[in-house]
């Protein structure tokens, strides 16, 4: 009958979901502390061979006393939401994990599930760290995790295409940029990629944070968006994505916009230390004549270099000593600038920690002298206002691009977004 | 009667044995967090900290969202498109397969294709499409000499650009409504045929009022997709540009990400809430008197 | 075969339906086919070009993908006990709402099928707790459980419809026959309604082998992740390996059509001539 049969199926697959359920391992009963780091850093993130062969290190020479597992965390978006769940239903999502530091998640120190730095970091291990970016890190006294991935964010120039337009050298004035601009499109190159969609308008998030903290100095962010720095930033923004970009900016993504600038459709574009390992620009064939730096100055303010924070650590708090003691073993090894210098050089990103290494790849390098000779730094927008504000950007720039707003309505309807 | 009554009490007892499982796992997966969700829609919780009470401050701050509003309404929209034209076309096509023209089965098999690719596959490919030097756009104006056109990028078609690359994947809708078909005896047909009534006769007058039931039946799912649509467009367009393709789905997404539970909370009792009443409405005036329930009866 | 005027027309049209949407169903995959054999730099910079030279290395380091069979295999177990489990709980769910009657029977069906309007998403907190909770964190019982759940209400939907569909007078003819309840519904309706079931658990079959946000989210090692994760791993927080990864969906996507065909073809296969007999 089929009903029995069935049935008896169904009492087999029951019986085999023991297989199913494979949970945790239970560790042999010796007291060895096992960490549980969910990693972003794995499979083809540049960082994940340095830092998986840091962690074999780290457990063998802690082997029976401290053991670091890495749970791999592919995908980023779904990474971070992973976060977000289990903050909100009261566990830490691991017992390391890594956030990327802005408004939004500096909300997380609210959470007694992280643990406190502050009363950890003594004064050898303090040092190693930039100091600028602690600063950054702490919120309300409260250490509750630690920089770790820093970066920059310039301007990319493709030489080739400016020097076939008879520019030789980046534009060192606002008229000298818009001059270089006029020349590349009546040579049919696009200047500019600029970008309206995903939820960030990432690149021209970047253009207008440039234009923002040359016209309201690097504190600019503190201001109302109404403020006329803004107002003139978003008129800045909207030439470039009217004027000196590709037909497609609007509701255009990331990958779009990178796109262009790989396949020298367009000849300017910006992008952070990450984008200069990647495989398919370095099998670009203008890939050695990209020169960063920054924008000439808009405004009155110069010389500021876009920067923020990428990664910052965190842990989760325990009453178990020994478990905290454990973690912060392992982020003292971690973020001990020896660490830190083997994972800059096999991935070129770039950290909040003090080391001596120098990358020899001329890009990666470039990296490295902008942001050592960076007098002044300042967040972008996302960085420095969150996502949600950022998100109310990407989808206004669209209507502001297309002439449907203006630029004083761009701002207050962005300004409505910030919790003042 | 003490036989009655012995056989009553086993029936209710077979009845409940075979609705237990369904109801368990009901309950764990929908009715406690619903109930999680309503209650946190009444409160001001970010995810961190305390669940504060605030009345029903989340619910008229919802409804006076312009942005909602106009997700809304794309829901609506999206509803009307899915249940109106996405199903009436599987039904047309499910119509023709059932007759088995030649290479039917592969045809059945392709036309589901689309819906077992992961969506965020068919998303990308569609974005090239749609792009501004896509191939669209080579065809439009190569052949008819039409301008370039951004169709994702330009508020006033993005909506319908991410619409149409829905409804023309009928596959999903197609395969129930040809299981259904599928039920029809043959014999109706070759009576009529005997009658000499022409296919499109045969259509109308035998396999329509077949289908009634499943038509009715899926037409309520492809509404109810469409009041919860959420991946396509978050795919294509994130929502935008300045939120023109937002939906009540992406809305409730984004104010997650910003760790805005408890506005998030709201909108997805809302959307139930709208949902619900959206699609009883559209069945009341697209006649649906439930033709299968008189049926069992 | 009438060859009026008329017919021809109709069968015109009729063909030229069938084959646009043919080619519109096509297209992605053939996109997919095609975009799996070129360079990540070719994809950037134009997403409809031909390969310039077929790199089958796509393949290869799809193939290469970290513990690929174990993730294939835990693929395979959750969407094959899913929709066991599915079908089987929802036919009995179903019987009784279709063909059963009492007080209080329409007003479940109404809960239980409003259900399809429920963004799952918005389910993530109250899910993680719940399974972090009971101890079936990072176990496939867990994803086994969500996917069957989270199906019940389009397949009770579905296969309501198609029980409902049954003439009474049968049922009648097999009570009078002497068929007591569980009969009715092994003997009758079940067969009766088998191509909605399968319906059903087509589309439970595709969740469940597509699904990745909870996936992501309930489970933590490669004993309990299914081929969905793996595929993520091409991609990274900044770079997307996407020839790699299109190589590795085209992989994945075989055993999800066969699945299909296979659910479609052999099971409802047989209904060549209808179910309701005499």
């Amino acid at each position: 009958m089929k009903n029995s049969r069935l049935i008896a199926v169904l009492l087999l697959l029951c019986l085999l979901s023991p297989l199913a359920a494979q949970g945790q391992a239970e560790s042999g009963q010796q007291k060895e502390i096992e960490l549980r780091w969910a990693s972003i850093w794995v499979g083809n993130d540049s960082k994940a061979p340095a830092v998986e062969a840091l962690v074999k290190e780290f457990n063998t020479k802690n082997a029976g006393k401290i053991k670091v597992v890495i749970e791999p965390q592919p995908d980023y978006n779904a990474y971070e939401q992973k976060v977000r769940t289990s903050l909100a239903a009261g566990q830490a999502p691991a017992d390391i994990f890594t956030i990327k530091f802005n408004p939004t998640t500096a909300t997380f120190y609210q959470s007694d599930l992280l643990m406190d730095f502050q009363g950890k970091l003594d004064d050898a291990w303090k040092s190693t760290f930039d100091a600028g970016s602690l600063e950054q890190s702490t919120v309300d006294g409260m250490l509750k995790s630690l920089p770790m991935e820093t970066a920059i964010l310039p301007i990319w120039y493709n030489m080739d295409a400016l020097k076939s337009v008879g520019v030789n050298t980046i534009p060192a004035t606002v008229q000298q940029m818009y001059d270089t601009f006029d020349k590349l499109k009546a040579a049919g190159i696009a200047p500019t990629s600029q970008m309206t969609g995903d939820t960030n308008a990432w690149t021209s998030m970047i253009w207008f944070s440039h234009f923002a903290v040359s016209l309201g100095g690097p504190n600019v962010w503190d201001k109302p968006f109404t403020d006329p720095a803004f107002v003139e930033a978003a008129k800045l923004i909207k030439k470039m994505i009217q004027e000196y970009s590709t037909a497609d900016a609007v509701g255009l993504g990331a990958g779009g916009s990178g796109g262009h600038f790989l396949a020298g459709r367009t000849a300017v574009f910006s992008n952070g230390p990450w984008y200069a390992g990647r495989a398919d620009l370095a099998a670009t064939p203008f890939f050695d004549s990209i020169k960063i730096g920054g924008l000439p100055a808009v405004g009155e303010y110069e010389d500021i270099m876009i920067s923020r924070l990428q990664a910052n650590i965190c842990a989760a708090s325990s009453k178990d000593a020994a478990k905290e003691q454990a973690i912060v073993s392992f982020l003292k090894f971690l973020t001990s600038p020896s660490s830190i210098a083997k994972i800059a050089e096999t991935s070129g990103a770039m950290f909040a920690i003090k080391t001596d290494y120098r990358p020899v790849n001329n890009l990666q390098k470039q990296f490295y002298d902008v942001n050592a000779a960076a007098s002044t730094t300042a967040f972008d927008l996302e960085a420095a206002l969150g996502s949600e504000v950022t998100l109310e950007f990407a989808q206004q720039l669209g209507a502001l691009a297309l002439d449907r707003i203006s630029a004083e309505e761009f701002c207050a309807l962005v300004d409505r977004k910030i919790e003042h | 009667m003490q036989a009655v009554g012995i056989r009553n009490r086993w029936i209710w007892s077979a009845r409940i044995l075979f609705l237990l499982p369904v109801a368990l796992l009901f309950f764990f997966f929908f009715i406690y967090p619903f109930f999680f969700t309503v209650f946190t829609s009444f409160t001001s919780w970010r995810g961190i900290g305390a669940m504060k009470f605030n009345g029903i401050k989340n619910y008229t701050k919802l409804i006076t969202d312009p942005t909602f509003q106009k997700a809304l309404r794309n829901n609506i929209v999206w509803a009307l498109s899915q249940g109106l034209i996405q199903v009436p076309l599987a039904c047309l096509v499910a119509m023709i397969l059932v007759r088995k023209p030649f290479g039917w089965r592969g045809l059945r098999t392709i036309y589901y294709l689309p819906n077992v690719i992961s969506t965020v596959a068919l998303a990308m490919v569609w974005v090239a499409i749609y792009n501004v030097d896509g191939p669209l756009n080579a065809i439009l104006s190569g052949l008819f000499g039409m301008e370039k056109h951004n169709w994702l990028g330009n508020p006033d078609t993005a909506l319908f650009a991410v619409i149409f690359q829905t409804v023309i994947y009928i596959g999903y809708f197609m395969i129930v409504l040809l299981a259904s078909a599928m039920n029809i005896p043959r014999s109706l047909y070759e009576a009529a045929e005997i009658d000499g009534a022409s296919t499109l006769v045969q259509e109308i007058n035998i396999t329509l009022p077949m289908l009634r039931g499943t038509l009715i039946t899926t037409m309520t799912l492809a509404m109810a997709y469409g009041m919860r649509h959420f991946e396509a467009t978050f795919l294509m367009t994130g929502g935008g540009p300045a939120y023109a393709t937002t939906t009540m789905g992406i809305d409730l997404y984004l104010k997650m990400d910003a760790l805005r539970y408890s506005e998030a909370s709201t909108s997805g009792v809302f959307l139930i809430i709208m949902g619900t009443l959206v699609i009883t409405l559209l069945r009341k005036l697209f006649g649906s008197s439930d033709p299968m329930s008189e049926m069992a009866q | 075969m009438k060859h009026s005027p008329t017919s021809i027309i109709g069968n015109t049209l009729k063909w030229i339906l069938l084959i646009s949407l043919l080619a519109l169903a096509l297209l992605p995959l053939l996109w997919l086919l095609v975009s799996s054999l070129r360079t990540n730099l070719e994809l950037q910079t134009d997403p409809f070009g031909w390969p310039q030279k077929f790199q089958w290395v796509n393949y290869a380091n799809a193939l290469a993908m970290a513990s690929l069979p174990r993730l294939l295999l835990n693929s395979v177990f959750v969407a094959v006990v899913t929709v066991v489990l599915n079908s089987l709980v929802t036919s009995m769910g179903s019987f009784i709402l279709a063909r059963e009657h009492f007080k209080g029977r329409d007003v479940i069906y109404t809960i239980l099928t409003a259900g399809v309007l429920v963004p799952v998403i918005s389910f993530m907190v109250p899910y993680f707790s719940m399974i972090t909770r009971s101890g079936l964190y990072n176990t496939l019982l867990a994803l086994i459980l969500v996917y069957t759940a989270v199906n019940i209400p389009v397949s009770i939907f579905l296969v309501t419809a198609f029980m409902k569909s049954i003439p009474k007078e049968l049922e009648e003819a097999a009570i009078m026959d002497g068929c007591g309840f569980f009969k009715r519904f092994s003997m009758i309706i079940l067969p009766l309604s088998r191509s909605g079931i399968v319906t059903a658990a087509t589309f439970c079959f595709i969740y469940s082998w597509n699904e990745f946000v909870m996936a992501m989210l309930l489970t933590s090692s490669v004993e309990s992740r299914t081929i969905q994760l793996g595929i993520k791993f091409f991609s990274s927080q900044f770079i997307t390996d996407y020839s790699s990864m299109y190589a590795a969906v085209i992989i994945t996507i075989i055993p999800s059509i066969l699945g299909y065909v296979f659910l479609h073809d052999k099971i409802i296969g047989g209904l060549t001539t209808g179910g309701v007999k005499g």
